[in-house]
């Protein structure tokens, strides 16, 4: 019995088998290691990614499968990734970059130049900003109080450029040099992409405030409770 | 030293926000909005922004996604 097991397998063959199992062994264990060193480092960020996403497509089905897509193409390129830069900036970049060319190109734009070129009265709710100090305590007052709901309503009826600049700054709380990078403008763009954004996102929560009375603005329309 | 003035103040307060000035240029505006009840409510506006922003911006992803996710890597 003991004598055939030993016997039994021919030599050349054995020897072989034992070879390719021995490495591709080897092969997986690194391959395990390699996603392993990648979830342990990228996978903290899914949450601000799906964040991040949700700005981007605007719905909660395609921003799961934008991430999805970003972690495939993340772990792929993991190799070309300078270890102690910015991991969560590059992520960004991908992420980014997957959206324009996949999801973007769906979503037709009937405005064929750049949103850049676009005159402030273009965009619609370009008042003035200029106020007496109550109303700006009002103003900032209402900011305080304004449901987190109609923060992401407003902003999702932005541009989307300038959405983006304004998540990348003060959700993300990206540099301007790291913005220009993710969004592959100069920086001046994205100073002006900010800005807009920002005031564009003051006026419409400004208006919502003012048809909610919130924040005692003067011309508060009595009787629109909700 | 010098008082910056309102239209410095006011033309830059968006990359004071963002922490994008130089060492003198943020001293200086922050002097000023010491000073300016004007330029420093408009100030506080701009940084009630930010926070509004950032709170309703937060996230978090459906509970499926990182299993989503890791299947892929393995797979991948």
């Amino acid at each position: 019995m003991t004598a055939t097991l030993v016997v039994d397998p021919p030599p050349v063959l054995s020897g072989d088998l034992d070879l390719s199992l021995m490495a591709t062994d080897d092969a997986s264990e690194d391959a395990r290691a390699k996603r392993e060193l990648f979830e342990e480092q990228a996978l903290p960020y899914m949450d601000q990614l799906y964040a991040a996403a949700m700005r981007m497509t605007r719905n909660p089905s395609d921003a799961a499968d934008l991430v999805q897509e970003t972690y495939v193409k993340a772990f792929q390129a993991f190799g070309q990734f300078q270890q102690g830069t910015n991991l969560k900036a590059w992520l960004y970049r991908i992420q980014t970059n997957t959206f324009i060319n996949n999801y973007r190109k769906n979503q037709r734009n009937p405005y064929q130049g750049t949103i850049d070129d676009l005159e402030d009265w273009q965009l619609g709710g370009a008042e003035s900003v200029t106020q007496s100090l109550s109303t700006r305590s009002a103003e900032a007052e209402a900011i305080d109080h304004m449901p987190d709901s109609v923060v992401k309503d407003a902003l999702q009826a932005m541009p989307e450029d300038f959405r983006l600049a304004v998540y990348f700054a003060d959700v993300e709380g990206f540099s301007y040099q790291e913005i220009a990078d993710i969004m592959k403008t100069p920086v001046g763009t994205v100073m002006s992409r900010l800005h807009r954004g920002r005031r564009l996102l003051r006026e419409s929560l400004s208006d919502y405030a003012r048809e909610r009375g919130i924040g005692a603005a003067p011309a508060a329309t009595p009787g629109s409770t909700t | 030293m010098t008082d910056c003035g309102c239209d410095k103040a006011k033309a830059e307060l968006e990359e004071y926000l963002h922490r994008e000035l130089s060492q003198q240029d943020f001293e200086d505006i922050s002097e000023h909005l010491a000073g300016c009840d004007d330029c420093s409510h408009e100030h506080l506006i701009g940084l009630k922004l930010t926070i509004k922003v950032r709170q309703a911006c937060q996230e978090k992803a459906p509970e499926d996604l990182l299993i989503a996710i890791r299947t892929r890597l393995e797979n991948a």
